[in-house]
């Protein structure tokens, strides 16, 4: 096992790659009850269309399958839940679907090696049955029209068809009503057989733990698991520098307009080539340019130009979005406040060098947590592939000369707007209000 | 871990000292009785601290001297328990071996300043800032509805409240206090809460207990008169007959909410054997509901029951389709009757009972856990983790179907979505 002391930090990740490509970390904890533990694949919404080693013609399934599988890999052939297993300690048990992964986790104070066991067991052997895949479809509807019945979720979805002509970012991550409707058991099967292998997985454990046994229940399950085939080519997108559409209005009931508004930025065109540093220097732009300490906040709220607003940064292959959310009574005014302060960003060096004692703080503080921990490490495995032994020291070699120059690679004019305004409410309903 | 309270007169010093974090938390407790029309001001109040304060005068100002000293963290939460009402201010900062030497007392100093000298002139708070706070309360409670699902448990809260109990408020506060509420007799309100609220300030994290209680016994100086403390478990009647409501929203999915009552149960029971009966009823991912709702009948996605022992409360919630109304409640009403009749296995017992105590067992891996645990002591009197642990496992199957035969349907709320699925 190769031992990755993250320094300043007072932690250390145990890394190592089974012979079937499964790559393992373990972070141990002397002072923790809890464990959180998550188990991957490199396999989300994004995938529908990919190519198998063997097939001639691509292969196409529904969207939201990446999703619908997470769910029916809890179905056990031998009729046992998960769900019963992990209560039988308290330990809690999830799983979730994100555009390019998807992830089962656990968490809990009891039984780890067990538990972490079964983990292993109920992922790697899918069951799919036209019974239990026609059943799950009417749960996945109402999860579906949930989200839909949520505001800030269908900004964050337009706002993608907005930006993207192309890439799969902009389908819903669950797909829709329709499609889930087209999901039949073969193409579960298709999918978890050539993505559910262990060259495209991986396992990542943080507690209170003996990293050998860890290591050693692992191994047992996991070594003897063969690849069946080649992990298939994922199809490629052309994408233009462009948005699709400069802005859009639509109503749903809300009280008050919510804004989504995102700059498209095509990282090829920065002279920065590392993708980590690209994605902190892009997260330190936001944050001096629309954080808490930032001027723009400050006149706003004077203002009173907006009541909530955040803030995030968004992938899609060599693509990121800078993405703004907001609610405001004047959104007109608030969007045209909002472009100006990206066209004239004015960041000072000393706000800059307080950031980074900020984010240093925030990594110490981060990894005093089992669940951040894992967290942290999942984004950089998948996101980067690999530990970042030295990332404080990454952080305070960041110079400010380096983010003026990224500013004025980016075109801010790149941008897609999108506002939901309230519908009028009807006066019948008021009627209807009590019976 | 070890625990030592002090007497301030005014107030108690709660010191935990704990090796196990990389961090130190703080949280000052100001409590006082439950009462509608406190909600708004106190709201109102719990954003002005943390706004402004004398020597910084805006949000950014303060931001900035917050991350000065390594992301200190201070923030203000207003939470209700039971019939007391309580503005919490929370201090999370960095052990000093992480960042250096002085800190404790600067950020101890930063908490002081924000509760003892806020941005006040002329007895008066600051006029901009007031401005901005009431704004974002305003829209606040504008917009209750956006959140469906959350709308539907306080709608059925208000209804169950027949009797004004204070369950039926709800923490957003409301336009006609809030319009009441000024600059100058916010301020007043201010000094009415440090004069007459129940105090504790609690600490924990790794330092020397001499030192602490030094430092927090100079830099807070509380000057507070007590009045005679109440129960704080709220109860109250059943409706005779089931309370049934109907609302609609321009939504794909309907939510519906089912209020009950819990009659008569001691204190023991309220502990233990309800908590018991709430996770095999609604509680997990393995429950009753979970298991008959979603997994056997495909009706949901979500479905859960929330207990709420300080009020004697349960909400069951979920969120269907509107033509499955009758079926789920059907299925629910059929589910609650099974807990009365003891269709409850010994595995769901021993579950429960499992889950109960991974829970005690996580409450040290958090600060605000343990402070939680430490303060639940002192206000409902609820035992130490040693005796939860054990008298938890001691409760019986009968014991849970005596706490079924008080659970009573009061409220049935039900939010319909009239908006088609194939609608955006």
């Amino acid at each position: 096992m190769k031992k990755i002391e993250l320094n300043g930090l007072d932690a250390t990740v145990y890394h190592e790659q089974l012979e079937n490509g499964l790559s393992i970390y373990l972070v141990p904890y002397q002072d923790k009850n809890n464990y959180f533990i998550t188990y991957a694949t490199r396999f989300g919404s994004n995938d529908t269309i990919f190519k198998e080693k063997d097939k001639k013609k691509e292969t196409v399934v529904p969207d939201g399958i990446a999703h619908f599988l997470e769910h029916k890999v809890f179905a056990q052939e031998d009729g046992s839940d998960p769900f019963a297993f992990y209560s039988k300690t308290g330990t809690g048990v999830n799983a979730s679907t994100s555009f390019d992964n998807t992830q089962y986790v656990c968490y809990g104070n009891k039984n780890l090696l067990e538990n972490l066991d079964y983990l292993l067991s109920f992922v790697d052997v899918p069951y799919f049955t036209d019974e239990n895949v026609e059943k799950e479809k009417g749960i996945i509807k109402e999860e579906i029209k949930m989200y839909d019945d949520i505001p800030e979720w269908v900004l964050e979805l337009e706002l993608r068809k907005s930006l993207y002509h192309s890439l799969p970012i902009r389908v819903d991550i669950a797909g829709d009503v329709k499609s889930i409707d087209k999901i039949e058991k073969e193409d579960l099967y298709t999918c978890y057989q050539n993505f559910y292998q262990p060259k495209n997985m991986f396992l990542i454990v943080a507690g209170k733990m003996d990293v050998e046994e860890v290591l050693e229940v692992i191994k047992k399950r996991e070594e003897n698991r063969v690849n069946q085939k080649e992990v298939p080519k994922k199809k490629k997108y052309d994408e233009k520098d462009e948005v699709v559409s400069k802005e859009k209005k639509l109503k749903m009931k809300v009280e008050l307009p919510k804004i989504g508004y995102a700059i498209k930025v095509n990282t090829k065109k920065l002279s920065i080539k590392d993708n980590f540093m690209i994605d902190t220097y892009l997260n330190m732009l936001l944050t001096l340019g629309f954080g808490m300490s930032s001027k723009f906040r400050e006149e706003a709220r004077r203002e009173q130009l907006m009541s909530a607003f955040y803030f995030q940064k968004e992938a899609a292959e060599h693509f990121r979005s800078l993405v703004i959310m907001a609610e405001s009574e004047h959104p007109e005014k608030f969007l045209e406040r909002l472009k100006d302060e990206f066209n004239h960003l004015e960041l000072k060096e000393e706000d800059f060098e307080r950031m980074k004692k900020v984010w240093i703080a925030s990594e110490v503080q981060m990894i005093d947590n089992v669940e951040t921990t894992v967290d942290n490490l999942y984004d950089d495995i998948l996101h980067y592939g690999k530990v970042f032994q030295n990332k404080l020291e990454l952080i305070r070699k960041m110079d400010f000369a380096t983010l003026q120059i990224m500013i004025e690679e980016i075109d801010f004019n790149q941008s897609s707007a999108v506002v939901i305004s309230p519908v009028e409410e009807k006066k019948e309903n008021e009627k209807n209000g009590k019976k | 871990m070890e625990y030592r309270k002090k007497d301030f007169g005014s107030y108690h010093l709660h010191m935990i000292k704990s090796d196990r974090f990389k961090s130190l938390m703080v949280r000052v407790i100001f409590r006082t009785q439950a009462k509608k029309e406190l909600i708004t001001i106190r709201n109102f109040l719990g954003s002005m601290l943390v706004l402004s304060t004398k020597n910084y005068k805006t949000r950014r100002d303060l931001v900035i001297k917050l991350q000065d000293l390594y992301a200190l963290d201070i923030k203000t939460t207003n939470e209700r328990i039971g019939a007391y009402h309580h503005m919490n201010v929370y201090m999370t900062m960095l052990n000093e071996k992480y960042t250096e030497s002085g800190m404790l007392d600067q950020s101890l100093d930063l908490l002081q300043e924000i509760i003892f000298h806020p941005n006040v002139e002329n007895s008066s708070f600051d006029q901009t800032s007031f401005d901005i706070v009431k704004k974002n309360i305003e829209l606040n409670i504008k917009s209750i509805k956006e959140d469906s699902n959350h709308y539907a448990m306080i709608r059925t809260l208000e209804e169950m409240a027949r009797n004004n109990e204070a369950y039926g408020d709800h923490g957003y506060g409301y336009l006609e206090d809030l319009e009441k509420i000024t600059p100058k007799t916010l301020y007043q309100y201010y000094q009415e809460m440090l004069k007459n609220n129940y105090i504790d300030i609690y600490v924990v994290g790794s330092f020397d207990f001499l030192e602490m209680e030094k430092l927090i016994h100079d830099k807070f100086a509380f000057y507070t008169f007590k009045t005679n403390p109440i129960p704080a478990y709220i109860t109250s009647t059943p409706a005779k007959k089931v309370n049934i409501i109907k609302e609609e929203e321009n939504n794909k999915q309907s939510k519906l909410c089912i209020g009950c009552k819990l009659v008569n149960l001691t204190s023991y029971q309220i502990k233990y054997p309800l908590t018991l009966y709430n996770i095999i009823l609604g509680g997990g991912s393995d429950s009753k509901l979970f298991l008959e709702v979603r997994e056997k009948n495909s009706l949901a996605y979500t479905v859960r029951s929330i207990l709420n022992k300080t009020d004697n409360v349960l909400l069951i919630t979920t969120g269907i389709a509107k033509e499955n109304y009758k079926k789920t409640v059907k299925i629910v009403k059929e589910q609650l009757k099974a807990m009365e009749e003891g269709n409850i296995s010994d595995d769901e017992i021993e579950k429960a009972k499992r889950l109960y105590i991974t829970a005690l067992d996580d409450i040290n891996d958090s600060m605000s856990k343990i402070i939680s645990s430490y303060y639940m002591m002192e206000l409902l009197g609820t035992d130490d983790l040693e005796v939860k642990r054990k008298k938890i496992t001691q409760v019986t199957k009968e014991e849970i179907m005596d706490i079924a035969k008080n659970v009573k349907i009061d409220t049935i709320f039900f939010l319909e979505g009239v908006k088609s699925d194939e609608e955006d």
